[in-house]
């Protein structure tokens, strides 16, 4: 083993043990077979980051709603990416918006995918005795721990792969511009010849994973109702959703005269308490 | 010798980051974020600020405006 592996490999060893330890007994306690023990791990993953993902949809909704007012600050700052994301970011600490991206979800996926990886990668190394049982998966791969390529069977994977990847793409990035948006639609068919080299394995994971993110989001959509976004931006006499308690942080920056959609609203807007507390209990 | 850290995050953007259609709810984005703590901090407090700013971006922050300072 070389320096570099050494380096990267170390910490990551224990990742690896948890992985195979989930592994081992998804399969010798539960009796499943190698390649739905991976099923079944990628669904515990996803379980458990149920709570993050209701979160992180609930934000994505909240934020559709001032999808109008937005599209006129990337409209204003078109020439310069920075500043547009500084006022757009200006904008949801205004409307207190949270957004629903957020790094560390996407993280937590991460060790699993490279936990997996070095567990793939042993039970390719070691002698079959030592994971006794079947490496296939539903008749048409013969093992999970072979290169996907190997066999037909991995293609049909991999077309899987790129068609659930653009799913889950389409649910998960309705805050994204048009240009970001098509960029990862494209991404999966650049990237499907790197996961072509990875173990079959590792390609069900990441099927399993994304199959779950167009399920929920489907699940989702159906549960939690629509939010009469466009109609209720246009009539700007409305009170907004939530008070940030001072008119006085907009007024400073009505100073350029923009006349933009949220600045009257908030600027022409009298405290009437009533009113805000009926808006605010329906949130 | 925070060139490393530099190149370990273009590294992470070319390649993994590319599997996660993403935005980050902070500006500058994570990774931007982690390259100019490395710049301005060095490798070890670079990457610290930057393990500090991924746990920060989470569902339950608030997100905005956030350089290195």
């Amino acid at each position: 083993m070389n320096l570099a592996s050494l380096i990267v490999a170390s910490p990551l060893t224990p990742l690896e043990h948890a992985a195979r330890h989930s592994l081992n007994w998804l399969h010798f306690s539960l009796h499943l077979p190698w390649a739905w023990s991976i099923v079944a791990l990628t669904v515990i993953v996803r379980m458990l980051l149920v709570p993050l993902t209701v979160k992180q949809i609930h934000s994505m909704q909240n934020l559709q709603r001032f999808a109008p007012q937005m599209k006129e600050i990337q409209k204003k700052y078109k020439q310069d990416k920075q500043k547009q994301n500084e006022e757009l970011m200006k904008f949801y600490r205004e409307n207190n918006i949270n957004p629903a991206a957020s790094c560390l979800p996407m993280l937590v996926q991460l060790p699993v995918f490279i936990a997996l990886y070095y567990s793939l990668r042993a039970f390719a190394r070691e002698p079959a005795a030592q994971h006794p049982g079947s490496l296939s998966f539903l008749h048409f791969i013969p093992s999970i721990a072979d290169h996907t390529t190997s066999h037909w069977g991995g293609f049909v994977l991999l077309v899987v792969y790129v068609a659930s990847q653009m799913a889950s793409t389409l649910y998960m990035s309705t805050t994204m511009d048009k240009l970001q948006r098509r960029l990862f639609m494209v991404m999966p068919l650049v990237f499907v010849f790197v996961i072509a080299r990875f173990p079959a394995g590792l390609v069900l994971y990441w099927v399993t994973t994304n199959l779950w993110t167009v399920g929920q989001g489907l699940i989702t959509r159906r549960l939690i109702p629509k939010t009469p976004a466009p109609t209720l931006m246009r009539k700007t006499s409305r009170t907004p959703p939530r008070d940030d308690g001072d008119g006085g942080g907009n007024g400073a920056k009505t100073a350029d005269g923009g006349p933009k959609p949220s600045q009257p609203r908030a600027a022409t807007q009298p405290p009437r308490k009533v009113r805000r507390k009926k808006k605010a209990g329906r949130r | 010798m925070y060139r490393l850290g530099v190149a370990a995050v273009w590294l992470y953007r070319l390649t993994l980051g590319t599997l996660f259609p993403t935005t980050c709810k902070y500006h500058p984005s994570c990774s931007q974020y982690a390259v100019d703590a490395l710049r301005a901090k060095g490798l070890v407090r670079g990457s610290l600020l930057a393990g500090w700013r991924l746990l920060r971006c989470n569902p339950w922050s608030r997100g905005g405006f956030d350089p290195v300072r």
